[in-house]
């Protein structure tokens, strides 16, 4: 294995947890913009040209602010759980394809970070330890509300995860292979009997892609599920004893956790790098299919950011309901249908 | 021989982890320090199932596995919901403190 | 180099399943077995066993820890205090017995050791296999198996449901 060899291994696995805090930044004046507008407000536009400087002077902000450790806390745990919830959220990246596999100057380059044989296993695996960052928060604060608010969001956490995976071992069963690649590749092109309509995943499962956007809200603890965090009701839910950049860690994981979900959404429903008709060559084709990636991305975010400031908030026990005997039921019906057409397509 | 991991080496790492988990099981007076200890024995077979599985190039040690996880996590649910039931009544996780069909 | 990866894996479990067994507070104790799991599901991975090690992650670490950090908080399981009393027979016993095992198993690898049975079909498996292979076989020869973890989760669900309800007299 060559110098550039590992160089270009470093640089596939680096960039994209590099960047992906990098694309918080103007995420945050984004979503602060389009929430104005959807309450007929500015937002901020004072701090520099249309106010594109308030993301960075609240990152200095939180960088320069007195970080306050409260006496009664269990000091170890507190000061973990905000490195796990940002490890938990940048991990989740790292078998998402963000472009084709290109070939420049003689070397193939997969543009994903870990091409594993069980790239969705390994999503749920991180999701599933994302749980222990709130749940020490919670624990740890030795506060009542951050109890709270991290059992809440645990719960609510593990409720999701189910329907959430159900509704993608349906897109598994279709692709026949936990391999994300596998996936992206299998809804290249269009269908056979309906030619301008490309062969995504959301058109043969589009309740177990309802399944899996709304069960995405609630694993990032998005409203409406956001009780856990609950501005107006806990405090600030499992965060509320921690001050400047630990506070800010979580805010950082919640949003590159919006992204993650947001990515995932587009591989998994709706072809994530690929457009029929579209066979990417060389160094263009890859920076083409990025785009295309990005783009898909960035729409979901922005759907996020919608439904966040348009949908009044879950209680409690109707997330549960809606978790355990809406969505979950849901998802065991879709992975039938989608065994259904299986055979179907098998058997042709 | 698994291509450059020796046996050995996954049959001795297996044996620590099942000493430590025994010395847990055995010493310890808490309930749920015992049975994480048992979790940990657990995982050590689980270790040398796979580097035997792996040895003999077959995949048997793989499902024997998968079937070990399904069945400690079944067990481990029904165990925690035992204690939580136990600590009702008695109010401590203390082993040698439960000892109501003593004489 | 798998070798080196393995040896440090397998040592990060060991370490941290030491901590495990010999810390005070539940909780940093479930942690540490959380970060021994991690370790295992790595060796697993050098064991060309992906799958299950994306299980070991998603269920042990995940899930059944989890269940026992929310029991743990449940029961408000607070740091072991020692409580004055002296048990030396326990205590000795319970040494002489882990002291016995661990020579019994540094005997019994030293004797037969690695040694292998023989195997008519020994195939060589340098690849990280692929899941499709192990759900066939699950599917296949070991359906009965499935089936029966099946009926075997179930009757955990209900039974853990029962056991852990508060018996309101109605």
């Amino acid at each position: 294995m060559t110098f550039v060899d590992g160089a270009i291994v470093v640089l596939r696995v680096v960039l994209p947890a590099l960047i992906l805090p990098g694309l918080v930044i103007p995420l945050v004046w984004v979503e602060r913009r389009v929430a104005a507008f959807i309450q007929d407000r500015p937002g901020p536009n004072r701090v520099g040209p249309f106010g594109l400087l308030q993301s960075p002077a609240d990152i200095i902000k939180l960088f320069t602010k007195e970080d306050v450790v409260p006496d009664s806390t269990d000091k170890f745990l507190f000061l973990l759980a905000p490195s796990l919830a940002v490890f938990a959220a940048l991990s989740t990246f790292a078998v998402v394809p963000y472009g084709p596999t290109v070939r420049v100057a003689g070397k193939v380059i997969p543009m994903v970070g870990a091409d594993v044989s069980i790239g969705m296993l390994w999503v749920f695996a991180i999701t599933s330890l994302s749980v222990y960052a709130i749940v020490l928060a919670g624990w740890s604060s030795n506060d009542k509300f951050s109890l709270f608010g991290g059992i809440r969001s645990s719960a609510q956490i593990i409720s999701y995860e189910l329907a959430m995976t159900t509704a993608a071992a349906g897109v598994v069963l279709a692709a026949g292979s936990f391999r994300l690649t596998d996936v992206v590749a299998m809804q290249e092109g269009a269908f056979r009997l309906v030619p301008f309509v490309p062969r995504w995943n959301v058109f043969p499962q589009a309740i177990g892609f309802i399944v899996f956007f709304v069960s995405a809200f609630a694993e990032t603890n998005r409203l409406p599920f956001d009780l856990p965090e609950a501005e107006a009701e806990l405090v600030a839910g499992y965060h509320t004893e921690y001050s400047a950049m630990r506070f800010g860690s979580y805010f950082l994981a919640e949003y590159i956790n919006v992204i993650v979900a947001s990515a995932m959404t587009a591989t998994l429903y709706f072809g994530g790098w690929s457009l029929p008709g579209f066979h990417p060559e060389g160094w263009l084709g890859g920076l083409l299919g990025l785009l295309v990636f990005a783009a898909k991305t960035a729409f979901f975010v922005l759907v996020f950011i919608w439904v966040r400031w348009t949908l009044p908030r879950f209680r409690y026990d109707q997330l549960m309901r809606l978790g355990w005997k809406a969505l979950l039921p849901l998802s065991l019906a879709n992975l039938l249908w989608v065994a259904v057409l299986a055979i179907w397509r098998g058997s042709r | 021989m698994i291509g450059p991991i020796p046996l050995s080496h996954v049959l001795l790492a297996s044996g620590a982890l099942f000493t430590i988990g025994i010395a847990g099981a055995l010493l310890r007076r808490n309930a749920i320090q015992i049975f994480l200890s048992i979790e940990l024995m657990m995982n050590a077979a689980n270790l040398a199932l796979l580097g035997y599985g792996a040895a003999l190039g077959t995949q048997q040690g793989q499902i024997l596995v998968f079937f070990v996880i399904a069945i400690a996590a079944a067990e481990a649910s029904v165990g925690l919901a035992i204690f939580v039931a136990l600590f009702r009544h008695t109010e401590s996780i203390d082993v040698n403190k439960i000892n109501l069909l003593k004489w | 180099m798998e070798r080196v990866i393995f040896d440090a894996a397998a040592l990060v479990a060991i370490v941290f399943a030491g901590l495990m067994v010999a810390g005070r507070d539940p909780i940093k104790n479930v942690l540490a077995l959380v970060v021994s799991f991690f370790a295992l599901a790595v060796t697993y991975v050098l064991l060309l066993a992906p799958f299950i090690a994306a299980l070991q992650i998603i269920v042990y670490a995940g899930a059944i820890l989890v269940l026992f950090l929310f029991v743990i908080m449940l029961l408000n399981v607070g740091p072991e205090r020692p409580d004055g009393i002296r048990r030396p027979v326990q205590t000795f016993l319970g040494s002489l017995a882990v002291v016995v095992f661990a020579g019994l198993l540094l005997g019994m690898l030293r004797t037969s050791g690695a040694r292998l049975p023989a195997q008519p079909e020994a195939v060589a498996v340098d690849a990280l296999p692929d899941p499709r292979a192990l759900g066939r076989l699950l599917f296949s020869d070991y359906l009965l198996h499935f089936e029966a973890v099946s009926v075997l989760l179930l009757a955990a669900l209900v039974g853990a449901f029962v056991l852990a309800r508060r018996e309101n007299a109605p």
